[in-house]
């Protein structure tokens, strides 16, 4: 099938699109048996669930397109798809943010497209190829615009992974949408703006073109900054789905640091922390969601006690709280371990050492804004009443997915194997 | 095998909790049985260990870096006195969490620690030792926030920011490690690191960052100055069996780790161990000083903790310092730590038993507490003697050879200008041997000694509460311990006794299963300690502590209150707390302050460039008003004095603003002058006046004119 005369429409399957394409649909399964409680009551569920399906089709399409057009169409598709799961409540928030939420989506894709038509120019073929497919010979005495034009393309797809400079709609736009959205849009949207990036860096331009290059600099530098600040504005947001929001911005970039390294390390690293982050996040939105939905409760400081209320909830949160810190022996911990080394190994200079220092720095923030809640509800303190409580634990519908997905981050860390095969195969075919 | 003792506990933890969700009963028998049968396991596996078998466990998938355990003397003798002390402590528990609220909780995260403990002390490379050291670390957070008391959690808090930055900060020197030698094995380590400074001698900064990375890691959980900040606040609010085995054995896996460090990383690096010396005499010198100063039992305990660890820190580094022939720093290191463990164990036990019946930990409330209570006198005096390092009893086998290492050092030196300052710290080492004698004495003879003179009623009568209370459920009538606890205190004190009256034939043989694991040196001839030149040395601490005692606790730390009746007063200055003169501020205003402030125009950049261009260039062109009335200098003025108005009404005229448009004022008022004008000039009356006025300025002109011309 063919869009114009000479580029087609071609879909295939490969073990990167197929990890990514797995992940995708597992989560969307968790967070379809989660809304099935929670929207419940909602008068507006049936539009909430034809655009959750279109946008789970449109995800299938980027994770399956063989080409950059197919998959930016998809890309595309997919922003438009997901706003009416942002919309969805239609208060005046809600509408305002989901205006920001396309234009900083349809931003983002214009800044990409522009790589896809220079991209066009210097390649005989769109299809991804690991290792790259521009043609260095046409290419000669052009590499200044082409690395501008993968700048532009790096920044306009960061823009859905939540990267500086254009993340500012994630901390608006997540938050208000209902809780099943706001974990499906954070946990696995923003890695599709990362799948995106992979696809073009290490498919399209190839790895060897930009190392060394400002254009890693800069990316790595963006990467780094958006680690820290997302941290800290969590740090100081104290809406529990917005801290939740700002928390994505910063993690994901963990990931959008592990491949602007450009090492074997660096990318096994990332990879892991798309899977895993992406069961954290959905599991603690799930866990703010069911908080909400069962005592109404929005705030950090009102999870004080909530341990006794809905122990099997906080347990969650609790599991996923230690494992987005990266402690041993949970998941988290061995993504930030093969990024750290990585970046040590990486030969970028200053950033060899900065970037694990980053790492830290922001894993202690991560500790101060999702441990500090899980201590206040399992220790709220003396002065409670404890006999006088009522469980609040909801149904187990909504309870089966948490638990799965934060066992599922543990268990993965202590048995990290069959992860760990799969992503050293995509590595080994992009690092030969 | 080995993963069992590390896996074992923790799962016995959870179903420990399980049981007690239906039986508090069985839950104790199942939760002392665990400890029991680890020890147990543990006998098992140090005898086989004689024997000639050394059992190691790896399993290279696990974790991703895979974990490897592996049995050897040093990990023997530690794994034995954890078990044991946990074994003594769990018994302990019993009485004593009796009327405690959340027990299932407390033994669930109890059992947890011992498995992770036991992980620590069997890692065979440091990312399983960085495993266990994390999962202990959060499990025993549970012990110190488990009364939930404002200070208690405070003290939790701490504690958890403490272990997490040293976790994350001990990561970092994982990191640089790995990608130096790629390889965490303990026993490649040394040979890895010699290989990487040879084929790059500048690697050798990022090998000391590494260190000090991973120093302050293992140092902050060890009690290191000035990362010690934890210990005198944890431990006094943990339940006193938790104190005892955060302050015996928890500390200790730090001091584990500090020891990886130098004898593996930096093994025989003077320069590592004078750092190590000098931060060691800082910690010891300054845990007893605090120690002298505090009037509450627990909380002296744990600043002799403190102190006593400096004394290790001192022996490590005299290890380095000393190179290969570091056998006595060696001896005393691993001694010291063992006897450390196994005072504090009795000694946090003896104030548990204090607090178990009064619920007061503070000098002047449970003055005179242990009067006539044989077993508590006797076991409090084994442990304050061993401590104090009086010859005969444990500590002293251990501060002396600890002591020997230093006069040895001196002896060899190799610049006489550094003579002196080894002298000094060996002054300060003895002055600190004093000052654990003198706050020793103080808390003797407070509780042991002393007549609980004012409120002795009251405390009395919450004694004989507390003990009505115990006899209702335990059937224990007028004893202050019951069997079980009073079995526990006493055997842990016996084998302290035991091992302080064997110096040869039980210390010397510690002290030998430790050389391996430290790299020590050949032990030329046995140590004879009780000959003059080493019992000087003790003796000088005895005098020194005497004297401290007398002038500066008697003297200065006691004063008669009104009634008369002499108190220990809390002289330390309140101001004078690290944790919240710099810490505290540091870590929780100015860096996130500062941080937030910086990062928050990042945040904000996008969204602000947006408005900033929607409300200039790009912003919604607003159809003009037609210009009904008045003209353009009277709209900019009216609007400029509309917004004065508007402004002094926010500010000045709060109370009565004013009502007034004056853009639509001024604009009517020249609408009437025009009219006004437009009338006048079409008048009769207006022609005639102008002409007059005409008439005027030409008659004006004109005797101008002539009065020139007159004067001209």
């Amino acid at each position: 099938m063919y869009l114009t005369k000479d580029i087609p429409l071609s879909f295939g399957a490969d073990a990167l699109g197929l990890m990514f394409l797995v992940l995708t649909v597992s989560m969307w399964v968790m967070d379809l048996i989660f809304s099935i409680e929670y929207l419940k009551h909602d008068r507006r569920r049936v539009r909430f669930y034809v655009f959750y399906v279109l946008t789970l089709i449109s995800m299938t399409g980027i994770c399956l397109s063989r080409n950059l057009l197919t998959m930016y169409l998809f890309y595309e598709m997919m922003a438009l798809m997901s706003l009416p799961l942002v919309l969805h409540d239609q208060t005046k928030e809600a509408l305002s943010a989901g205006r920001k939420y396309i234009f900083y989506s349809m931003g983002g894709a214009f800044a990409g497209l522009a790589g896809f038509f220079f991209i066009y120019i210097y390649a005989d073929t769109l299809t991804f190829t690991p290792g790259g497919v521009l043609d260095m010979a046409r290419l000669a005495g052009h590499e200044d615009a082409m690395l501008i034009v993968t700048m532009l393309v790096i920044i306009g797809f960061g823009s859905k992974a939540g990267m500086f400079p254009l993340h500012a709609w994630l901390p608006t736009a997540h938050p208000v949408a209902p809780s099943p959205a706001s974990a499906f849009l954070s946990g696995n949207i923003t890695k599709m703006g990362v799948f995106v990036i992979i696809r073009y860096i290490y498919y399209l331009v190839g790895p060897e073109f930009i190392r060394g290059t400002w254009v890693q600099y800069t990316f790595l530098a963006l990467t780094m900054l958006t680690i820290m600040m997302g941290s800290m504005m969590a740090y100081k947001e104290q809406l529990m789905k917005k801290r939740l929001a700002y928390s994505t911005v910063s993690q994901v970039s963990y990931a959008l640091f592990g491949i602007a390294l450009l090492t074997p390390a660096g990318f096994t690293g990332a990879m892991m922390h798309v899977i895993f982050h992406s069961l954290v996040k959905n599991t603690l939105f799930e866990t703010a969601g069911a908080v909400m939905h069962m005592t109404g409760f929005k705030k950090a400081s009102e999870y004080k006690d909530l341990a006794r209320k809905m122990p099997v909830t906080m347990w969650c949160y609790a599991l996923v709280s230690i494992t987005l810190v990266g402690v041993p022996p949970t998941s988290a911990f061995l993504s930030k371990w093969y990024i750290a080394q990585g970046a040590l190994s990486s030969g970028t200079g200053v950033i060899t050492w900065l970037g694990p220092v980053i790492l830290i720095l922001s894993a202690l923030l991560t500790a101060g804004y999702l441990l500090s809640v899980m201590l206040t509800a399992f220790f709220p303190g003396d002065e409670y009443d404890y006999p006088c409580l009522e469980k609040k634990e909801p149904r187990i519908t909504m309870l089966l997915p948490m638990l799965c997905m934060a066992a599922a981050a543990v268990i993965f860390g202590i048995f990290p194997g069959p992860v760990m095969k799969i992503i050293t195969g995509i590595a080994d075919v992009l690092f030969v | 095998m080995l993963i069992a003792l590390c896996a074992g506990p923790m799962a016995a933890g959870i179903i420990a909790y399980c049981i007690g969700r239906v039986n508090r009963t069985a839950r104790d028998y199942f939760a002392d049985a665990v400890a029991v049968i680890e020890t147990g396991l543990f006998i098992w596996l140090a005898l086989a260990y004689l024997g000639g078998s050394a059992p190691s466990f790896s399993a290279p998938y696990i974790c991703g870096l895979g974990i490897s355990l592996k049995f050897d003397g040093f990990r023997m003798l530690y794994g034995l006195i954890a078990s044991f002390m946990w074994a003594m402590t769990t018994v302990f528990s019993r009485e004593y969490m009796a009327h405690y609220p959340r027990t299932n909780r407390y033994y669930m995260f109890f059992l947890m620690t011992l498995g992770a403990t036991a992980g620590v002390f069997l890692s065979a490379d440091l990312f399983t030792t960085f495993l266990f050291f994390e999962i202990m670390s959060f499990t025993s957070y549970a012990w110190v926030a488990h009364d939930e008391t404002k200070e208690s959690l405070r003290a939790a808090q701490t504690y958890l920011a403490v272990a997490v930055i040293g976790g994350m900060v001990l990561l970092m020197g994982l990191f640089i490690l790995y990608d130096i030698v790629g390889t965490l094995r303990m026993d490649e380590i040394y040979d890895a690191l010699n290989r990487a400074v040879l084929n790059d001698p500048s690697v050798k900064g990022r090998i000391y960052a590494a260190g000090a990375c991973m120093l302050t890691g293992f140092g902050a959980k060890a009690g290191m100055f000035p990362l010690h900040i934890w210990l005198p606040k944890a431990h006094p609010v943990a339940p006193a069996p938790a104190s005892a085995l955060l302050s015996g054995i928890l500390t200790k896996s730090g001091v584990f780790g500090v020891l990886i460090i130098s004898c593996e990383m930096f093994r025989f690096d003077p320069g590592w161990g004078l750092m190590i010396l000098i931060f060691g005499v800082i910690t010891m010198f300054g845990g007893a000083l605090l120690g002298i100063f505090s009037i509450n039992i627990k909380r002296t305990l744990a600043c002799s903790s403190m102190s006593q660890i400096g004394f290790i820190l001192t022996g490590i580094g005299m290890q380095g310092l000393l190179g290969s022939a570091n056998a006595l720093a060696a001896r005393g290191t691993m001694l010291h730590m063992m006897n450390h463990s196994l005072i504090k164990l009795v000694l946090f036990m003896a104030a548990g038993v204090i607090y178990m019946n009064l619920h007061e930990l503070d000098l002047n409330r449970i003055r005179g507490f242990g009067r006539g209570k044989w077993l508590l006198t006797a076991v409090f005096l084994v442990g304050g003697l061993s401590i104090s390092g009086i010859p005969g009893f444990s500590g002293y086998v251990s501060k002396t050879l600890l002591h020997e290492s230093i006069v040895e050092y001196m002896e060899e030196i190799p610049a006489a200008s550094s003579y002196g300052y080894f002298k000094f710290i060996e002054i300060v080492f003895l002055v600190s041997g004093g000052m654990t004698l003198a706050y020793m004495t103080k808390l003797f003879t407070a509780v042991f000694i002393e007549k609980g003179e004012e409120g002795s009623k009251e405390q009395e009568e919450a004694g004989a509460m507390a003990v009505s209370y115990d006899t209702e459920t335990e059937g224990h009538r007028g004893t202050y311990v019951n069997l079980q606890s009073a079995a526990a205190l006493a055997l842990s004190a016996l084998v302290l006794f035991v091992f302080g009256i064997c110096p040869y034939r039980l210390m010397d043989r510690a002290a030998s299963l430790g050389t391996v694991f430290m790299h020590a040196g050949e032990h030329g001839e046995a140590v004879d300690y009780f000959t003059f030149s080493n019992l000087k040395g003790s003796l000088t601490s005895i005098v020194i502590g005497i004297v401290i005692y007398f002038l500066i606790i008697r003297k200065l730390l006691m004063k008669k209150d009104e009634e008369g009746n002499t108190v220990y007063i809390d002289a330390w200055p309140k101001w004078l707390d690290m944790e919240n003169l710099i810490y505290r501020p540091v870590l929780e205003k100015i860096l996130p302050f500062v941080l937030a402030f910086v990062l928050r125009i990042f945040d904000r950049m996008a969204d602000h460039i947006i408005s900033l261009l929607h409300r200039s260039l790009l912003r919604e062109v607003e159809p003009k008003r037609p210009l009904m009335y008045g003209n353009a200098f009277t709209h900019v003025l009216g609007a400029v004095m509309d917004k004065v108005v508007e402004l002094l009404n926010r500010t000045v005229r709060r109370k009565s603003p004013k009502v007034i448009n004056y853009e639509q004022k001024l604009a009517f008022g020249v609408e009437g002058m025009i009219k006004m004008s437009r009338y006048a000039s079409r008048s009769v009356s207006f022609g005639l006046m102008m002409f007059s006025m005409g008439c005027i300025f030409t008659l004006v002109y004109l005797i101008v004119m002539l009065l020139i011309h007159i004067s001209g």
